[in-house]
């Protein structure tokens, strides 16, 4: 019969349709256009609606607070930390939420005391969660923390918060850290942080005789082969999720000695070659790895690659600051916390380095209603230095006093002591986007494959194969020129 | 018995004993997992059983923490709600198709059939702009309107089942002098009640998985289940023992609807699919 025909074509495609549905939802596209860190576009120009962004980065002293009292504002923040409380176990083991450590729920009860106005805090996981409320410019989202969206996503869906200039009179250089277009300011940033360096657990690399993190290279590397040998993973990666390997590229700045080693792959025939900073940092990387120094196991989720640290099973993260207080909200009760610490990379060749740049986003939604009211309570985050440095941050504004958190004592002290520079992480470098453009066409930026590709061609339940290694060098490097002449790139 | 009888027989059963294991398997870790404190969840396997199973723990966090008892509430009335219109309007579209000739019959099932080649996805932009410019967004009407639509296959269900549902009662009504309505509410509808709890049992998990729409249009105050078990989803770190428990949780509303419909299960899919 005919409707029997037509049903039995109609389900098979139904059930087609599912299959291939399910094969596919396994992987998120990758988001090549994520401004984040020094990776974000420089724009033509501001954008047509600056008109009315602040007068000045420091604008709450124009605002009249009173005629505000009484609002509701609505923050959308990825940090659930900073809501809900830390996420820690009790003395059975038990995960729960130590809400002593929601610290924006103080704060904005602290800002509703003063001024009368509501911050209703929610918790978006991804910037796919708040994306659709950013595009109908939904007056329910006033603030949001998410920082990674494109240029044009700054400038459709933030209202301008300063110029760039004005910004740099509050928070001198690091100003141009901030999420920018070239001439105006998408999200203000009112702390400043260090980036990937190295956290650790003290109590762990004291059980093979080390009470620090060493300096030089062959040093670091005589105490991961030490941490090994007692068998302790010596650094924790968490390799089964790509984000993690996009650390190289501060790393690669600590190797090159500058804070241009991502952007300055334009300038090479061979950025993967072991002749150039990236190329290097990458078969450092790898190297490490053949040598057992990241975990053999794989961590089914980066908390438990958090929590091997915090109970000593491995001894260390190449990451930034921000993984510290989480570190130490997993330390086994009867652990100390203040064993997780914070230090510079060691010396790769040129010296010690850390990245340093502005932290902690915040963006006025365009479609807020209350701009005014959203306005006042960043500049009221952006004056409390206590509230920046519990979330792991250093207020700078001009006129605050910051409070440096005890995790960043042993750079703070060995920068002051002139053995570790600061590199600055720019926000906005059109050499980064260009060359973010190039990996794209080479199909080597999404999911990290520049670096991916090449770290995932040692087996470790093998002899390496660096025959392999560099043959994927070599078809790295031709991909990459093949779409750099492609796009017509090069060096500016 | 024949050899060759035997042997089919020895290769069905190993085949389904191996689909089980498919199936079952990736039941176990969650269920040890959903036992384990924080704690033991990061430092054993996933294979190794709990060291006790009764830590109740997580399933009280996730219903407390997760406001799951607030999410089913929400789950519940969009499901009912949606479902109950979904199958009425899905009932009397087959049954015009079925029974009334037409003008643009044909262009309307062939409309019907087209909209399964345009993915959910695709359409949602324009969706979502519409369901904000009536501030249906962040309610559950928005949700339940996209979910009360009629669809291609609820329709395909329906006209086999009125295939078998003879033409001459509706006529004998008709000669009795009953109206078309009556005759569809008072006749038709009645025998249609094998294809509509097989349209609400395939339809109504369907939904209660469903994710996409509701936490596009759900992200806030009203939430479903699955919009509630994607809360405990940080941006770096998940507390998996939880959303195992949370998961066990949700799994439980299925298990009964199973246990106590699966008479009519099996016979509505086996009708539904009988060509």
């Amino acid at each position: 019969m005919k409707i029997k025909k037509l049903s039995a074509l109609a389900l098979s495609i139904l059930m087609a349709a599912g299959a291939l549905t399910a094969c596919g939802g396994g992987s998120e596209p990758a988001n090549d256009n994520n401004a984040g860190g020094n990776d974000a576009a420089v724009g033509d120009n501001g954008g047509d609606s600056a008109g009315d962004s602040g007068d000045s980065a420091g604008g709450s002293g124009e605002i009249d607070a009173e005629s505000l009292r009484g609002k509701t504002i609505t923050l959308y923040t990825h940090g659930g930390n900073r809501v809900l409380g830390e996420e820690k176990k009790d003395e059975n083991g038990n995960t729960y939420r130590d809400e002593s450590y929601a610290y924006l729920k103080h704060l904005a009860e602290k800002f509703e005391e003063e001024y009368g106005i509501h911050v209703d805090l929610q918790v978006n996981s991804t910037e796919d969660d708040i994306r659709p409320l950013l595009q109908t410019q939904d007056p329910s989202i006033d603030i949001y923390t998410s920082p990674n969206w494109s240029i044009e996503e700054w400038q459709q869906y933030a209202e301008p918060y300063c110029t760039i200039d004005e910004a740099k009179e509050l928070y001198g250089d690091y100003a141009t850290t901030m999420y920018n277009d070239g001439t105006y300011i998408y999200a203000l940033m009112p702390a400043k942080t260090y980036n990937n360096a190295v956290v650790y657990n003290e109590e762990t690399i004291k059980k093979v005789g080390y009470d620090s993190i060493p300096t030089t290279q062959a040093e670091f590397e005589a105490m991961c082969e030490a941490l090994r040998e007692a068998g302790i993973d010596p650094i924790a990666m968490h390799r089964v999720e790509n984000w993690p390997l996009s650390t190289i590229n501060d790393f690669a700045n600590y190797v090159a000695g500058s804070n241009d080693a991502y952007p300055s792959m334009l300038k090479s025939d061979t950025p993967f070659s072991e002749s150039e900073p990236m190329g290097k940092t990458i078969r450092m990387y790898t190297d490490w790895k053949s040598r057992g120094f990241f975990e053999a196991d794989i961590y089914t989720d980066f908390g438990v690659a958090m929590d091997s640290v915090g109970n000593g099973n491995a001894a260390m993260m190449l990451f930034g600051a921000w993984v510290v207080p989480q570190i130490q909200g997993r330390v086994p009760e009867g652990g100390d916390p203040n064993s997780i610490k914070f230090a510079p990379a060691p010396d790769f060749g040129k010296g010690q380095y850390v990245m340093a740049s502005a932290a902690d986003s915040y963006a006025i939604s365009k479609g807020s209603d209350d701009k005014e009211a959203a306005r006042l309570f960043i500049e009221y985050i952006s004056e409390d230095a206590q509230y920046l440095a519990d979330s792991g941050y250093i207020a700078m504004k001009k006129g605050v006093e910051p409070i440096v958190p005890d995790l960043y004592k042993i750079i703070d002290d060995a920068v002051e002591a002139g053995t570790c520079k600061v590199l600055y992480s720019y926000a906005t470098d059109e050499n980064s986007i260009h060359n973010e453009e190039v990996l794209t066409e080479a199909s080597l930026l999404a999911d990290v494959k520049y670096v991916g590709n090449l770290y995932d061609t040692i087996d470790v339940t093998k002899e390496p194969d660096w025959a392999a290694y560099d043959a994927q060098v070599e078809k790295q490097n031709a991909a990459y020129v093949e779409a750099r002449d492609f796009l017509g790139y090069s060096w500016q | 018995m024949s050899n060759e009888t035997k042997l089919y027989k020895v290769i069905r059963y190993v085949f389904l004993v191996m689909a089980s294991i498919f199936v079952i398997v990736p039941l176990i870790p969650l269920l040890f997992m959903a036992f384990k404190t924080g704690a033991e969840y990061s430092s054993t396997s996933v294979l190794q059983p709990p060291a006790s199973f009764l830590n109740f723990y997580n399933f009280s966090y996730a219903i407390r923490v997760g406001k799951l008892g607030k999410a089913f509430l929400y789950t519940a009335i969009i499901l009912t709600i949606s479902l109950v219109i979904q199958v009425t309007m899905t009932c009397m579209v087959a049954y015009v198709l079925h029974r009334f000739d037409f003008m643009f019959k044909k262009v309307v099932m062939t409309m019907f059939t087209l909209t399964m080649f345009i993915p959910v996805v695709a359409t949602q932009n324009l969706i979502f702009r519409m369901m904000y410019a009536v501030k249906l967004v962040n309610t559950m009407w928005s949700v339940i309107i996209l979910y009360m639509g009629v669809g291609i296959v609820g329709i395909y269900i329906m006209l086999n089942q009125l295939d078998s549902i003879s033409k001459e009662i509706d006529e004998a009504a008709l000669i009795d002098g009953a109206s078309y309505f009556y005759t569809f509410t008072h006749i038709v509808f009645p025998l249609m009640k094998p294809a509509c709890t097989t349209m609400i049992i395939i339809n109504g998990i369907g939904l209660y998985n469903d994710f996409y729409v509701p936490n596009l249009y759900l992200n806030r105050d009203v939430q479903t289940f699955t919009v509630a078990l994607y809360k405990f989803f940080g941006s770096m770190s998940t507390p998996f023992e939880i959303v195992a428990a949370a998961i066990i949780i949700g799994m439980i509303p299925i298990l009964i609807v199973f246990i106590f419909l699966q008479k009519y299960i099996y016979n509505g899919l086996a009708g539904s699919v009988k060509m």
